[in-house]
C-alpha cells in the first residue's frame, strides 16, 4: 500500500507530493489568473459581455499613442524610485543602527514594524488625515515655526508623489529592516574585529564590510521594495485617486481606471501586462548586476 | 421489513416537513451609498421579511467609489446581488443590458400598474427597444446647504442675486473664514455636482438635452463659460486656498463643526448631518444658488439617483420585483423613504400625508420646487454619461481648480471623450416602452 520511505521512487515522489499544496494553489491562483490577463489583453472585453472578439495587438498599439499611459508610467518609476531610496537605503541604515543599539531595541524595532502589519486602508485614512490642509503634519510645522513648509500635501501638484511615496515607506520599511537585521546576524563578527584592527571608521566598517556581507540580503529586500512598489494602489486610490488631475497616477490606479470604471478590461489588462513585463525587466536587470559583481 | 420501510418513509417525510415549511426565497440586495444614507433600505427589509415570511431580504451596502468595480465582475459570473441599485440614462447601463445580464422589467411594470408611480420622463431614461431595464427610484437635487447660525452672526441673509452672493462670500472671508464654500475636490465627484448644476443654469434643459440626445457640444458657448465661471469662483478663493487638497468626508466634517459655512450637495447628506450636528443639525438650511448671470433662470438640478435592476440569471427574480414594488410602489414603503428624507418617484400627495420628512430634506426640496416651473437639469452628469467622459471631466474640472487649464481645452477635451464613446456606441439612446 505504502511506498518504502527509501525506495527511488519514494525519493523522487516525496518533494514532489510536499510541493504540490503550495504550487496548486499558485497555479490556482497566481499563474492562471496571470495567464487569463494576457488572454484578455488581446481582445476588445468589456468585463460585462460574455463574448470578447480577439484584437491581436492593438491594445498594446493604443498604449504607445496614450498620453496617460505615458505620465503613469513616467510616475510609475519617479514613486518606486522613491520607495526604494528609503525602503533600502534609509532601512539599511536603521538596521545597522539598532544592531548596535541595546536598550530598548525591541520597543524601537516593534514601532518600526507595526505598521507593516496595518491595513493598507488604514494607512491611506491615516495619512489622508494627516496630509490634510488642516491636518497634523502642518499643525506641527506651524506650531515649531516651521510654517513655511506648511502644504496642502495631497492638492499640490509637485509634491504629492512624493509625499504619497512617504506614507506608503512608513507603511513598508519595516519588513526590510526585520530582513536587514537577520542578515546583519550572520555577519561575521570578526570581520569587523579585524577591520577596526586595520584602523576602519565605523563608516568605513559599514562600507567595506557591513555592505558587502548583506549584499544577498540586500538584493531580497531590494526585489520585495521593487515589486510590492510597482503593484501599489489602495493608498494612492483611497488618498488622491491619481490625482489631482493625474499628478499621483501610476500604472495600477490608470490600470483600474480604464479596466473596472471604464469597463475597458481588454485595455486594462494590457496595461497590467506592461507592469508585469516592467517588473520582470527591473527584476532580471539588477539580479545581473548583483551576479556580475558577486563574480 | 415491509413495516421498517413504511416507518422510515414516514419518518423521512416529517423531516423533510419543517424544511418545506420554512423554505424561503432568498433575496440578496446591493445598494450604493454614503454612510447613513443607505439605513433605510435596511428598515425597508426588515419590515418587508416580517410581512412576507416566505421571504428574506438581504441588504448588503457598499460605498459608492467599490460598489460598481465589485458589481460588474459578479454579474459577468452569473452571480451578484438578486437587486442591485445602478446608474442609469445614456452611459453606463447599456453595457449590462447588452450584456444579457439584466431581466426586463416590462411585464412586472405592467402587472403591477407601476405607470401610475413613475412617470415617463423616467421611464424614458431606464429602457430601450420597448422595454424596462430599470426601476428609476428616486429623485435627487442639488442645493446650497448654508449654516443659518454663521449667516446670522456675521449679519448674512439668503443670497437671491450674484451681487448679494459675492457680498456674502467676501463678508465670510473677511470674518476669518478661509473657505466660505467648502467643496471637497480632492475625492474630484463633488466637483461635478457643480458642473452639472452650472452647465444647466448656463445651456438650460434644452442645451443639455441637444448634447445628450442631439447634436449639441459640450464645446458650446454655454458650457465653456459656465466653466471659466467656476475657475473664476475657485481663484478668487471662494472654495478656500486648496480645495483639491480636501476630500469630501473632511469638508462634511468641518461644514456641520461649523468652520465652513457652505457647500453645495444633496439630500443624502442629511442622515449623516443629523448624526454629525446632533441638536444643531437645526442650525442648517439650504437655498437655491442665485443665479450666476443677469437674466439667466434657476434650473433645479433634479436626476434619478439610480435606477433599480433585478439579475437576469437570478432564480428568485419574483421575489425580488416584489420587494421593489413594497419599497417605491406601495403606501408603507414610500413614507418609509420619505421619513429617512428619501423622495420617491410619483405623486408624492398619499405619502406625504403620512410621512415626516426631516427638515433639512424639506428645505431643500423647497429650494427646488421653488422653481420647478423653470424646467429642470440633470444633477448629476458624471451618472449618465460614459465612464471615459467621467474621467476626463473630473481630472478637466480639477485642472480648472488648480488653473492649469483653459475653459476651452476643457470642454475640448470632454468633447473628444463623448465623441469617441458616441463613435463606439457607449451611449444609450433614450428609450421608452409601448403601451399594452
Amino acid at each position: 500500500m505504502f511506498l518504502d520511505p527509501d525506495s527511488k521512487l519514494a525519493q523522487r515522489l516525496n518533494p514532489v507530493l510536499f510541493l504540490l499544496p503550495a504550487l496548486t494553489i499558485y497555479i490556482v491562483f497566481a499563474i492562471y489568473p496571470t495567464y487569463s490577463v494576457v488572454e484578455y489583453s488581446f481582445t476588445d472585453w468589456d468585463g460585462i459581455r460574455p463574448d470578447r472578439d480577439f484584437v491581436g495587438l492593438e491594445n498594446y498599439q493604443r498604449l504607445f499613442s496614450d498620453k496617460i499611459f505615458w505620465e503613469a508610467f513616467r510616475n510609475t518609476f519617479v514613486w518606486s524610485g522613491v520607495i526604494i531610496v528609503i525602503n533600502v537605503g534609509l532601512g539599511l541604515v536603521i538596521a545597522a543602527m539598532l544592531a548596535r543599539v541595546w536598550k530598548a531595541r525591541l520597543l524601537i524595532q516593534t514601532c518600526i514594524v507595526l505598521p507593516v502589519v496595518i491595513s493598507p486602508m488604514a494607512v491611506a485614512t491615516i495619512w489622508r488625515w494627516m496630509y490634510q490642509p488642516t491636518g497634523v503634519i502642518n499643525q506641527v510645522l506651524e506650531t515649531i515655526g516651521l510654517g513655511a513648509f506648511a502644504t496642502p500635501w495631497l492638492g499640490s501638484p509637485n509634491v504629492v508623489l512624493y509625499a504619497l511615496a512617504f506614507a506608503h515607506s512608513w507603511s513598508t520599511i519595516g519588513l526590510g529592516v526585520i530582513i536587514f537585521l537577520a542578515g546583519l546576524q550572520a555577519v561575521d563578527e570578526d570581520l569587523y574585529e579585524a577591520a577596526r584592527v586595520d584602523g576602519a571608521n565605523p563608516l568605513q566598517s559599514f562600507r567595506y564590510v557591513t555592505l558587502p556581507a548583506l549584499r544577498p540580503v540586500t538584493a531580497v529586500v531590494f526585489i520585495l521594495t521593487l515589486t510590492q512598489s510597482f503593484k501599489v494602489f489602495d493608498i494612492v486610490w483611497a488618498t488622491t485617486q491619481g490625482g489631482p488631475i493625474r499628478f499621483s497616477e501610476i500604472l495600477s490606479t490608470y490600470m483600474y481606471k480604464r479596466g473596472a470604471l471604464e469597463n475597458q478590461y481588454g485595455y486594462g489588462s494590457a496595461i497590467g501586462v506592461s507592469l508585469l513585463v516592467i517588473v520582470s525587466i527591473a527584476t532580471i536587470i539588477y539580479m545581473q548586476i548583483q551576479n556580475k559583481e558577486d563574480r | 421489513m415491509n413495516k421498517m420501510i413504511k416507518i422510515s418513509a414516514i419518518a423521512a417525510a416529517i423531516s423533510v416537513l419543517p424544511i418545506a415549511a420554512y423554505a424561503q426565497s432568498e433575496v440578496v440586495v446591493w445598494v450604493a451609498g454614503e454612510p447613513g444614507q443607505a439605513n433605510v433600505y435596511d428598515h425597508l427589509a426588515s419590515a418587508y421579511n416580517e410581512q412576507n415570511a416566505d421571504v428574506n431580504v438581504t441588504i448588503v451596502k457598499n460605498s459608492s467609489d467599490l460598489f460598481n468595480p465589485a458589481l460588474i465582475p459578479a454579474l459577468s459570473a452569473g452571480e451578484g446581488p438578486d437587486l442591485f441599485s445602478f446608474g442609469t440614462g445614456p452611459g453606463q447601463p447599456a453595457a449590462l443590458i447588452a450584456g444579457g445580464l439584466v431581466a426586463d422589467l416590462t411585464d412586472a411594470y405592467f402587472a403591477n400598474d407601476w405607470a401610475d408611480v413613475i412617470p415617463q420622463g423616467i421611464v424614458v431614461q431606464t429602457s430601450s427597444d420597448g422595454k424596462l431595464w430599470a426601476f428609476g427610484n428616486e429623485v435627487e437635487t442639488t442645493g446650497m446647504f448654508y449654516n443659518k447660525a454663521v449667516f446670522a452672526e456675521h449679519g448674512i441673509s439668503v443670497p437671491t442675486t450674484w451681487a448679494e452672493m459675492e457680498a456674502a462670500v467676501a463678508k465670510l472671508q473677511d470674518a476669518g473664514f478661509d473657505t466660505p464654500i467648502g467643496l471637497g475636490a480632492a475625492d474630484k465627484w463633488p466637483i461635478s455636482h457643480w458642473q452639472s448644476m452650472m452647465f444647466g443654469r448656463y445651456a438650460g434643459p434644452e442645451g443639455i438635452e441637444n448634447v445628450l440626445f442631439g447634436d449639441g457640444a459640450w464645446t458650446d458657448a454655454p458650457f465653456v463659460a459656465a466653466s471659466a465661471k467656476l475657475q473664476e469662483m475657485g481663484q478668487a478663493g471662494w472654495f478656500g486656498p486648496t480645495p483639491v487638497a480636501i476630500g469630501y468626508g473632511e469638508l462634511m466634517d468641518r461644514f456641520w463643526a461649523g468652520e465652513i459655512p457652505m457647500t453645495l450637495t444633496g439630500p443624502w447628506v442629511i442622515n449623516g448631518g443629523a448624526e454629525a450636528a446632533g441638536d444643531r443639525i437645526g442650525d442648517f438650511s439650504v437655498f437655491a444658488v442665485p443665479p450666476f448671470e443677469p437674466g439667466q433662470k434657476i434650473h433645479p438640478t433634479n436626476s434619478i439617483g439610480s435606477g433599480w435592476y433585478v439579475r437576469e440569471s437570478s432564480e428568485n427574480k419574483d421575489a425580488a420585483i416584489d420587494f421593489m414594488n413594497y419599497m417605491f410602489a406601495s403606501q408603507e414603503g414610500r413614507v418609509t423613504l420619505l421619513n429617512a428624507g428619501t423622495v420617491p418617484v410619483g405623486p408624492l400627495d398619499a405619502a406625504l400625508s403620512e410621512a415626516q420628512m426631516p427638515p433639512l430634506a424639506v428645505d431643500i426640496w423647497k429650494a427646488s420646487d421653488d422653481h420647478a416651473a423653470n424646467g429642470s437639469v440633470p444633477a448629476f452628469l458624471d451618472t449618465i454619461t460614459p465612464g471615459s467622459l467621467t474621467t476626463v471631466s473630473y481630472d478637466g474640472l480639477q485642472a480648472l481648480l488648480l488653473n492649469v487649464m483653459t475653459p476651452e481645452d476643457f470642454t475640448g477635451e470632454m468633447q473628444s471623450a463623448w465623441a469617441a464613446a458616441k463613435e463606439a456606441g457607449e451611449i444609450m439612446l433614450p428609450g421608452g416602452i409601448a403601451e399594452r
